[in-house]
């Protein structure tokens, strides 16, 4: 590494040690692209892959994973199969957004935001991601806590492993080494695949229900609607269009990437959703033994599966609960580091050396670290926490995703990149959708009667 | 490390030359600090940002209320 920290060239640039890093992954990936053949397609590939899988991946977070779970046990195999895979279609059509808006203007969310729409909204947006992600890691610890919990772990003990994991990663100074680290272990979201194989499946059911989008047992019901509202409107998280944004821009992605970022968010959407199917259909089995599991926590679940699916399944379960809080704590945290460093100016990047970082390094490790202490708290309330942070993540959706819509169709800043008439058409269809299906959920917190005349309690 | 180049009249390490050959200018940390003018908004677009205000009024409403509500 050069010995210069900022020398100032000639023409007025200033060059900093997150640049030459960057410069470092960007030359790997024009001498990828200079050699063309298929196999220098698939390093291509191989460098470029990273923000969409790890959104994807983090948005099967420890709280979504026990909503899946509960789903699978309440509702079985039917209609929840093919819905679940409908709202990762929807989530892929939003974060291609970031994809394009970070390449094309090297700039993050929040910082878009502040610079085209003034302070209010910049500080309104940084604000509304800060409480909302602060709640989520608390949830995300819960997780961590409830899963190792099943091995016998101690809850300090685990919530402090799950730091000096999140530390670990941070420590190598580097978006590229970060982002191997945590692909590596978002990957491990895949492990509810083999736990759905050892609870035997009935794929005539399972065909069945993509085909016919059915059965829903009950019906539709006023809590069933909750259900749907609540799922829809949470299927893109205020995070989520932060983080892949900024790490798009941090890992250097250009307009010439586009197509290997769009490729990667939806690698990252199949895989996220194949682990949430699997989800469902591990715990199917509980439906059909009908066993009661709407308020289990991940230890629970794992307790219940066990007779079913042995205690290497049950295992396998609560491993995949922890690795799924612990990739969301990691990717969460750094999405307000992020945000905090774009809306205040202050340096902002994975490739940061720790002195050059302080600011960036202290809002990612505080937040998780605080969150964590939280959850240690005896007595505290905190199924209550979780009902709040999902009502709190569905509302804030729908101003986060009205920005993003303006950002993306604002040619000044997108060039070339605006988002084309016919995407445009699908794009304004998913915005409305889960705006409308967020301020009916928003009503119905309100008024919990609004939505009687359906049926149901 | 390879010996110096000259850019512009300067001298630059092979670190610098690396870094202006594989970023673009708008990819360096210190262009990203020069802030991106403000939108110009049009009558549809101020009228969707007050309609959002109004949102957000309401969402803080319903947040206060829920957070009331539970903690009874």
């Amino acid at each position: 590494m050069s010995s210069v920290e900022a020398p100032k060239l000639a023409a007025g640039v200033v060059i900093t040690h997150e640049d030459i890093d960057r410069a470092h992954d960007r030359e790997r990936v024009v001498a990828a692209r200079a050699r063309g053949g298929i196999f220098s397609r698939l390093r291509l590939l191989w460098l470029l892959v990273g923000p969409g899988i790890l959104v994807m991946l983090g948005e099967n977070d420890g709280p979504s994973m026990l909503s899946y779970a509960a789903t699978g046990s309440r509702f079985g195999i039917g209609f929840f199969i093919p819905f679940v895979v409908l709202t990762f279609f929807m989530a892929l059509i939003v974060q291609e957004m970031t994809v394009r808006l970070g390449s094309a203007t090297h700039r993050g969310h929040a910082e878009l935001i502040f610079d085209r729409f003034g302070p209010f909204w910049g500080w309104f947006s940084m604000i509304d991601l800060g409480i909302g992600n602060f709640l989520t890691l608390i949830t995300e610890f819960i997780a961590i806590r409830a899963g190792l919990g099943f091995f016998g772990v101690p809850p300090w003990a685990a919530v402090l492993s799950a730091l000096v994991v999140l530390f670990l990663a941070l420590v190598t100074h580097r978006y590229w080494t970060w982002e191997r680290i945590t692909l590596a272990a978002a990957l491990f979201n895949l492990v509810f695949v083999p736990v759905a194989l050892l609870a035997g499946p009935d794929w005539r059911s399972v065909s069945h229900a993509v085909t016919t989008w059915m059965p829903l047992p009950g019906g539709l019901t006023k809590d069933t609607l909750l259900i749907l509202l609540a799922d829809i409107g949470a299927t893109v998280t205020p995070w989520m269009l932060f983080f892949q944004q900024s790490a798009t821009v941090d890992k250097g992605l250009t307009k010439r990437d586009v197509r290997f970022g769009r490729i990667d968010t939806a690698l990252g959407a199949a895989l996220a959703a194949t682990a949430a199917v699997a989800t469902i259909l591990a715990t199917a089995p509980l439906f059909a033994h009908h066993m009661s599991a709407d308020n289990f926590q991940a230890a629970e679940f794992a307790q219940a599966l066990q007779p079913l699916i042995g205690r290497f399944g049950a295992s396998l379960f609560a491993l995949g609960i922890v690795e799924a809080g612990m990739v969301a704590s990691i990717t969460i945290s750094t999405s307000s580091a992020y945000a905090f460093g774009e809306v205040a100016h202050r340096p902002h990047s994975l490739n940061l050396p720790l002195r050059q970082g302080k600011s960036f390094y202290l809002v990612l490790f505080l937040c998780a670290a605080a969150a964590a202490a939280i959850v240690l708290i005896p007595g505290l309330p905190l199924v209550y926490a979780v009902l709040v942070v999902n009502v709190i993540a569905v509302l804030a959706m729908p101003p986060a995703l009205l920005f993003l819509f303006m950002l993306a169709n604002d040619r000044e800043i997108m060039g070339d990149l605006v988002t084309p008439p016919l995407v445009n058409v699908l794009a304004t269809a998913v915005v409305i959708f889960l705006t409308l299906a967020g301020i009916l959920f928003g009503i119905s917190v309100i008024a919990p009667n609004v939505f009687a005349f359906i049926g149901g309690k | 490390m390879a010996a110096n180049n000259q850019i512009n009249g300067s001298t630059v390490s092979p670190d610098q030359k690396l870094v202006l050959s594989a970023l673009e200018l708008d990819q360096l940390a210190a262009r990203k600090k020069q802030p991106i003018p403000r939108r110009q908004l049009r009558g549809y677009e101020k009228l969707a940002l007050w309609s959002l205000r109004i949102y957000v009024f309401f969402m803080i409403i319903v947040v206060i209320y829920q957070v009331l509500a539970g903690a009874k």
